[in-house]
C-alpha cells in the first residue's frame, strides 16, 4: 500500500549556509534567518508567507516562536522538533512537516538546523548530553564515535564485514567533496596513504572516518505540490518516510538486538512498504554518515547489499556519480562537504534531483535519504522528481 | 576511592546500590522470567510490576569493544588509550553490561571470556560505581 500523502508534499525551496567552525559571520540565530530566507527567495516565497517549523537533534536555542520576528511570520501554525539527540530525526523531520500540510494544520513548512560552536558548544558533546547515563559515563563512554565504534567492531569481527568497505564509502565522499565547490574538502582529493596511517580516534576509527562538524545553517521549504506548483523553483517531492525504532533497538545500554546493524531494519521495512519503492528503484543515496562503517551499515539495513555481498557492493566505483551503481552522498556527505547535524545532506537530496548537483547522477528521479545510523531513533526518506 | 551513587529518574537504582557495595545485579521479572537490562519498572513481555534483583557471577564474555585514544571531554578522570566493553552475561539470559577492561590486553576478542571487579571510574571529579573486567589469562592490578 502506498502511504496517502506519498507525493501530496514538495521541497519548493532550499537555503544553506556553511562555514568553517568558528567562523560564522553571525551568531547562530542570525545565521538560521540568512538559511530560511534563502530557501524562501530560491522557491519566490514571502518569508512572512512561512507559517511552519520543524528541526531535530535537540536544536535548543531556535525555538521557531523566536524566529518570527525576523522572518515577519504572520501566524506560527506547526512547531515541532522529533526527540532524539543525534541526527536519526532528520528525514522524520520531513515526515513531520508533511503531516502538518497533508492535515491542513500548516501550509508552508520550514525544516531546518543550525550549529555554531560559540552558542550550541560542541556537537558530540551536545548529542551525549542527550544520550548520556552513568552507565556509559563508568564506561569511559562520552562521544557518539565509542558506541558507534563498538556496533563497528561488531560488524567487522563478528559478521565478517571486511574493513575496506569503509575506505571505499570514505573515498566516494572525498571524491565528489573534492569536484563541489561548497565542500570543505573541495579540490583536495583523499591521500589514501594518510587516510591510512591517520591517528586513532576510538578504534576501529581513524580520524577520517568521522564527521567534523561546521558553523553553519541549512533550511528546507515544504508545501502541499499543488502550492508547489505556483512556485519558482522545479518540486521534489517526498514519496515516502518513516521514522522510529523496532521492538529490540533504541536506548537500550547496548543491549540491542541486532547490534552490529544501524537500526534501519523496522524503519527500512515499512519505508519500502509504504513507498511501494524497493532498493533498485533508487537512483542516488545521501547516507548520514556520522561514522564511516555506520553508513555501509545503513546501505545493509536498507537491503541494497549483505554482510556475504557488501563488499561486492560497496565498492568505490559503483558509488560516485555519473556513472556507479548506487552514487552516494554526492556533495561529499557529512565528511566531506560539511557537517551541519547533516542537513547539507538533504539539502543536495534535493539539489540531485532538480539536476543541480555539482556532482550530477544524469536522470536520477529518486534519492534516499537515510538519517542518524546507530542513533537510538532512525528515519528514512525517498525523495523524487516525480508524483507517483 | 569511595565511589558515589547519583540520583536516576529509572527503574536502575537498586543496581548502583549494590554496585558501590560490591555486587553486579540485575533485574528479572518474577512472573516471566525474563531478564531486563536497562531496568523496567513493568515487564513490557508479560505485564508484570514483580521485577526482582538477582546477584550474579561477575564473568561473561566480550561482546563488542572500542579502544579509545582520543582526549575525549569527560573522560579525563581515565588514562588513553583504554578499552571500552559490552560484556554478555550468560547467567543473566544473554543480558550485556559495560565497563572497562584492566590488565593485560594481548587475547582481546569478541568472545573472550572475562572476570569482573565491582570498581569505580572518575568521572570529572566524581568516581562513580563501575564494572572494570580482566580477561581470563591476565594478571590482575594492572
Ligand atoms: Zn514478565
Amino acid at each position: 500500500m502506498i502511504g496517502t500523502f506519498s507525493g501530496s508534499t514538495a521541497v519548493a525551496g532550499i537555503g544553506l549556509r556553511q562555514y568553517k567552525r568558528g567562523k560564522a559571520p553571525m551568531p547562530e540565530r542570525g545565521v538560521l534567518i540568512r538559511a530560511i530566507v534563502d530557501a524562501c527567495e530560491d522557491a519566490g516565497l514571502d518569508p512572512a508567507d512561512v507559517d511552519g517549523f520543524v528541526s531535530y537533534g535537540d536544536d535548543r536555542n531556535n525555538e521557531p516562536v523566536r524566529l518570527m520576528s525576523d522572518l515577519g511570520t504572520k501566524e506560527l501554525c506547526w512547531s515541532s522538533m522529533i526527540w532524539g539527540g543525534g541526527g536519526g530525526g532528520i528525514a522524520a523531520a520531513f515526515g513531520s512537516a508533511a503531516a502538518a500540510i497533508a492535515t491542513g494544520q500548516a501550509r508552508a513548512v520550514i525544516i531546518f538546523r543550525t550549529l555554531v560552536q560559540g552558542d550550541s558548544g560542541r556537537l558530540s558533546g551536545a548529542v551525549m548530553a542527550h544520550h548520556m547515563n552513568d552507565h556509559l559515563l563508568a564506561a569511559g563512554i562520552v562521544s557518539p564515535a565509542q558506541p558507534c565504534a563498538l556496533r563497528a567492531q561488531r560488524m567487522f569481527e563478528h559478521h565478517h564485514v571486511p574493513l575496506s568497505v569503509a575506505e571505499e564509502l570514505v573515498r566516494a565522499s572525498y571524491y565528489h567533496g573534492a569536484r563541489n565547490p561548497n565542500a570543505v574538502s573541495y579540490g583536495k582529493e583523499l591521500d589514501l596513504g594518510a587516510y591510512r596511517s591517520a591517528r586513532w580516534i576510538t578504534e576501529p576509527f581513524r580520524l577520517f572516518d568521522c564527521s567534523r562538524e561546521n558553523d553553519g545553517a541549512g533550511a528546507l521549504l515544504m508545501v502541499s505540490s499543488e502550492m508547489a506548483k505556483d512556485l519558482k523553483n522545479k518540486p521534489v517531492y517526498l514519496l515516502g518516510v518513516t521514522q522510529g525504532a523496532g521492538r529490540g533497538w533504541g536506548d537500550l545500554l547496548e543491549n540491542d538486538d541486532h547490534y552490529a546493524s544501524a537500526g534501519f531494519e523496522s524503519v527500512a521495512r515499512r519505508l519500502w512498504q509504504q513507498s511501494g519503492l524497493q532498493p533498485n528503484d533508487i537512483d542516488v543515496a545521501q547516507l548520514y554518515e556520522n561514522f564511516s562503517a555506520q553508513g555501509v551499515a545503513s546501505l545493509i539495513d536498507h537491503g541494497f547489499c549483505t554482510y556475504e555481498n557488501v563488499a561486492e557492493f560497496v565498492r568505490f566505483e559503483n558509488l560516485i556519480a555519473p556513472g556507479g551503481k548506487l552514487p552516494v552522498n554526492t556533495s561529499g556527505g557529512n565528511l566531506a562537504e560539511g557537517f551541519i547535524h547533516g542537513i547539507g545532506m538533504a539539502i543536495e537530496a534535493v539539489r540531485q534531483l532538480r539536476g543541480e548537483s555539482s556532482n550530477p547522477v544524469p536522470n536520477a528521479k529518486t534519492c534516499l535519504l537515510a538519517g542518524g545510523p546507530g542513533a537510538p531513533t532512525v528515519s528514512s526518506a525517498i525523495f523524487g522528481t516525480e508524483r507517483p | 576511592m569511595e565511589s558515589a551513587t547519583r540520583p536516576t529518574t529509572g527503574a536502575d537504582g537498586p543496581y548502583w546500590q549494590a554496585m558501590a557495595a560490591g555486587r553486579l545485579e540485575l533485574p528479572r521479572c518474577e512472573d516471566c522470567g525474563r531478564w531486563h537490562w536497562p531496568a523496567v519498572f513493568r515487564c513490557g513481555s508479560c505485564g508484570s510490576w514483580s521485577q526482582a534483583w538477582h546477584s550474579l557471577a561477575m564473568q561473561g564474555q566480550v561482546f563488542s569493544y572500542a579502544r579509545s585514544w582520543h582526549p575525549f571531554a569527560g573522560a579525563e578522570g581515565i588514562a588513553v588509550p583504554y578499552v571500552s566493553l559490552v560484556v554478555e552475561l550468560p547467567q543473566a539470559g544473554g543480558r550485556r553490561v559495560l565497563g572497562l577492561l584492566r590488565g593485560d590486553e594481548r587475547d582481546l576478542a569478541i568472545g573472550a571470556e572475562v572476570k569482573g571487579i565491582a570498581a569505580s571510574t572518575l568521572v570529572g571529579e566524581t568516581p562513580i560505581p563501575a564494572m572494570h573486567w580482566f580477561l581470563n589469562n591476565a594478571e590482575r592490578g594492572a
